[in-house]
């Protein structure tokens, strides 16, 4: 799939979003797409996968099988989990809802089931949004932000499914700004940065993310060590949300991050 | 696309949006044919009339219903072109059974249609049903294509979607007259009506002008729709 001279812009008067994209993605690759918030990286994974279309130039060669799991699910629907994702399989032509039931499993969808989609928690609403997406194996899988809201297990799952779409042929566009790149070791980095996207930059392959839960009062201690040791310290986050006055991140990115966590007291 | 046909009228059916329109439609029905009883030809020509702008609102819910990512969803999976006539075709379906039960009405509960007056040239009761069928199939895809237009996709905001259903529903009318100066504008709902409702059985010429006027119309605002649909996601 090829990114051809692309301008895009969401008014007329409106300022670039993205200028002069010129960029290919080859089967079989996974490229991780960095930038801050707001720099343009959904505005240019929806144009990989044709929810958008340029302004000026083309996206050529689009594989016919498109994958997006958008940033935010649609929840607000009149389906529970099981008869959506039925639905959808039955959008891409499958009969029955044997792909359906097999990625509730596979993503631990299965208490959820029979739950309204307007009622599920975030990152249950993005499991769902995710499985709408592997329903078929597609050539393109686009993922916005995939991690948000997921719980450690399904996070450790993302890399397993990237790596299986890749191996089939198809490519595999991921955004990230959560520093979980870690986990798709062979990925390759676009930086969307000013309105453009640079290509070329190498992956890190020397760092994968580890959670550790430790016992609040070894919190500390254990950072200690860990940085003593030269690893680098993402996140401490307690039950409720971060844990204020400790271990605190190392730069102004960890502070995103840090800001972002929340859930059982956790070291990263 | 028949799956997001049937996607799309499932949600809609099951949220609570299906409500208003129908009762609507029933304070509707119920004036139209409440006053006492009346001929087939003309009571169903101006219910056609009457339910033109509450099919055409209908429509704009059915289209609106669906969250806009799930809508880009819907337009990956089965193609851009594929969703939105889908949309159409959902939203045509259910104008359809609503016309049907809207014509059910006058007979029961209402009991508010009558044969033809003994030594009068009316038509025959069956031909008035079946002119009146005609008349609401005439102002089905005329309010699907006005609904359409004024949906989300097209007109992005709250306020630009009722103002184009207002207008249109409200031009449909006035332009309508038999005054109007520019008839030709709107599709022929009014000019149905009033052939419907004449002494004696509208001559075939008439009903083929109203089928060909209708056609065109409806080509012309489909026409547009697909094109604002192309351009915008």
């Amino acid at each position: 799939m090829r990114f051809d001279q692309v301008w895009f812009r969401y008014a007329r008067r409106a300022q670039w979003t993205l200028r002069t994209v010129d960029a290919t993605v080859e089967p079989g690759a996974t490229v991780v797409v960095l930038g801050r918030n707001g720099a343009g990286k959904s505005t240019l994974l929806q144009l990989a996968a044709g929810v958008l279309r340029p302004v000026l130039g083309a996206v050529r060669d689009r594989p016919p099988i498109v994958g997006w799991v958008p940033e935010r699910f649609p929840a607000d629907q009149a389906f529970t989990a099981g008869q959506y994702l039925t639905r959808m399989a039955a959008l891409r032509g499958l009969r029955g809802s044997a792909q359906a039931e097999h990625w509730i499993e596979r993503l631990g969808l299965a208490e959820h089931c029979h739950t309204r989609l307007a009622d599920l928690s975030k990152g249950t609403a993005q499991k769902v949004g995710l499985a709408q997406a592997l329903l078929v194996t597609p050539g393109l899988l686009v993922l916005d932000e995939p991690w948000e809201g997921l719980d450690s297990v399904a996070r450790t799952l993302i890399p397993h499914i990237v790596g299986e779409v890749t191996a089939a042929g198809g490519a595999v566009l991921v955004s990230d700004h959560r520093g979980e790149i870690a986990g798709l070791p062979d990925a390759i980095h676009w930086t969307v940065a000013d309105g453009e996207v640079h290509t070329g930059a190498q992956p890190e392959t020397d760092e994968v993310v580890v959670e550790v839960a430790v016992r609040r009062t070894a919190a500390d201690a254990t950072v200690a060590r860990l940085r003593a040791e030269g690893h680098r310290i993402l996140t401490v986050r307690a039950p409720g949300g971060p844990w204020p006055g400790r271990a605190e991140p190392q730069d102004a990115e960890d502070s995103t991050r840090a800001a972002d966590a929340a859930g059982d007291g956790v070291t990263r | 696309m028949i799956a997001l046909v049937r996607m799309r009228l499932a949600a809609f059916l099951r949220s609570g949006r299906a409500l208003a329109p129908v009762i609507t439609a029933l304070v509707v029905l119920g004036i139209i044919h409440g006053g006492g009883r009346s001929a087939a030809a003309p009571a169903y020509g101006y219910s056609a009339v009457m339910l033109f702008p509450v099919l055409a609102w209908q429509a704009k819910l059915l289209l609106d219903g669906e969250p806009d990512v799930q809508r880009r969803l819907a337009r990956l999976t089965i193609g851009a072109r594929r969703e939105a006539v889908a949309g159409l075709l959902a939203a045509t379906v259910l104008a359809v059974v609503f016309c049907a039960v809207a014509m059910l009405v006058p007979w029961w509960p209402l009991h508010a249609i009558r044969g033809p007056e003994p030594g009068s040239v009316e038509p025959s009761l069956a031909a008035g049903i079946v002119l009146g069928v005609l008349a609401h199939l005439l102002a089905v895809p005329a309010a699907v294509a006005l609904g359409a237009l004024a949906s989300r996709a097209v007109t992005r905001t709250v306020r630009n979607g009722l103002t184009v259903l207002v207008t249109g529903s409200v031009l449909v009318i006035v332009l309508g007259l038999s005054s109007s100066v520019a008839p030709w504008l709107v599709p022929p709902v009014m000019a149905t009506a009033r052939a419907l409702s004449a002494d004696q059985l509208p001559a075939a010429g008439t009903l083929w002008l109203l089928i060909g006027w209708t056609t065109l119309w409806c080509a012309a605002a489909f026409g547009g729709y697909g094109r604002l649909r192309r351009s915008r996601s």
